[in-house]
């Protein structure tokens, strides 16, 4: 072994579990033989011995316990924020899931009453239709409620039900009287000593000339009665 | 839930990755040691050597998932995180004078030699720690490093080389020079002693 390599290998041989045993006693030999290589060993032995008691002086350090303190410290805040932000993302979720179900509820709801509204509009558009056509019948029947008295006041219920029903057959022509048109009579009904009938050309039991009746007259657009009609008492 | 002493440092990882206080404070009890001496010896200060601590561990409990069990103990990963921190330490600041270190009292390190048989001898050992402290120092940092893994840490040429990424030939290099400047440094500071002894 030359000294250079003594130098760089030779010195830590013992140490170097990289060296094999011909190279760590080829080393032992050059130190035995090279007294510049001798004076070196013995001067890094005693560098090592130094070196042993600064480590020595150093071992048991540690880091101050304010280290430990601090970490924890900031551990803690760490992953308490965590929790926090955890925290608040689900709220936050929760929340807009929460305005997004009640969005959607309230979007459902509208829709619906919107179809509702449409569909309730268009009965009543029908039924008003309806109505329409039968108040033009109605008010054809109504037209001329002429009235002499408390005796003469038409019933309205059951005018109408004389217009609902359409019992057109159960009057009887007078005599002289064309058929009428329907959609421009009135029917009134009025209370009268049995007598008048008389009047309108129909046959009257003299016995029983002075009773009063209630009698449906058929009155057409011209204002005279067409019809007559008894009601069943 | 107390953690057993012995569990494993990728286990306990796991659980202080999950916000387990004490599985975390187990592996700081476990490896401070080890990085603030390592830390000291590279920067021969404690306050520097304090803040690499405190920057290992807070590198680790913020980003746990950087350290792969796969890859090695996670010793040799806190020693990698320790290393670069004390590189960029020294990079910053090349010049820094090591102070005389203090406790947290601010008084001496108050070292105790267990040999120290009288006050003469003891402070004459402390004189000659402080000069190797001081000629370790002055070391380059790449020499430093080698001579604190291999002398101070009494690594393995193979465990030094492992940590430091490089091959055993570069460490076994750095070394060589590393105790030749040591040496040459020692040598002188022993000269400076003597004379100072003899004018005494």
């Amino acid at each position: 072994m030359k000294c250079e390599e003594f130098e760089t290998i030779g010195l830590d041989a013992e140490r170097d579990a990289s060296l094999g045993e011909a190279e760590r006693a080829a080393a032992l030999a050059h130190a035995s033989t090279c007294s510049r290589c001798a004076a070196l060993q013995d001067s890094w032995l005693a560098a090592g011995a130094e070196l042993r008691a600064f480590a020595e002086d150093t071992a048991m350090a540690q880091a101050p316990a304010r280290v430990e303190m601090r970490l924890r410290q900031e551990f803690r805040t760490q992953h308490v924020t965590l929790k926090v932000r955890r925290a608040g993302v689900i709220t936050a979720w929760t929340l807009a899931t929460a305005a997004v179900l009640v969005g959607a509820l309230s979007w459902v709801n509208w829709r619906k009453g919107v179809s509702n509204e449409a569909a309730n509009h268009a009965k009543h558009s029908l039924s008003a239709a309806n109505s329409a056509a039968n108040n033009r019948q109605g008010t054809a029947n109504h037209r001329a409620p002429v009235e002499s008295g408390p005796a003469l006041q038409p019933d309205s219920s059951e005018s109408e039900d004389l217009v609902a029903d359409n019992e057109w057959n159960d009057f009887t022509l007078l005599p002289g009287a064309l058929p009428w048109d329907s959609a421009d009579a009135a029917i009134l009904r009025v209370r009268m000593q049995r007598s008048s009938l008389g009047a309108l050309g129909l046959p009257v039991n003299e016995e029983r000339a002075s009773e009063w009746i209630q009698v449906d007259l058929l009155v057409g657009d011209d204002g005279l009665p067409q019809a007559v009609r008894l009601p069943q008492q | 839930m107390t953690i057993a002493e012995q569990e494993r440092d990728d286990v306990l990882l796991r659980r202080a990755a999950k916000g387990h206080e004490e599985a975390f404070t187990l592996l700081y009890r476990r490896h401070q040691a080890a990085m603030y001496r390592f830390a000291l010896r590279m920067t021969g200060n404690t306050w520097a050597a304090e803040e690499i601590v405190q920057d290992v561990f807070m590198t680790l409990m913020r980003d746990p998932k950087k350290y792969d069990a796969s890859r090695g103990a996670l010793g040799a990963f806190l020693y990698g995180v320790a290393r670069n921190r004390v590189m960029k330490h020294l990079e910053r600041l090349p010049r820094e004078v090591a102070l005389e270190e203090k406790n947290e009292d601010g008084t001496g390190s108050g070292i105790v030699l267990k040999d120290a048989s009288t006050p003469a001898i003891w402070l004459e050992k402390r004189e000659r720690i402080r000069q190797v402290r001081a000629a370790v120092q002055e070391l380059p940092a790449e020499f430093r490093e080698a001579v604190v893994l291999c002398e101070l840490e009494e690594l393995s040429y193979e465990e030094a080389a492992q940590l430091a990424g490089c091959p055993i030939g570069t460490i076994r290099s750095r070394l060589h020079r590393g105790r030749a400047l040591l040496m040459a440094k020692l040598e002188m500071l022993r000269g400076v002693s003597r004379r100072a002894s003899v004018a005494r």
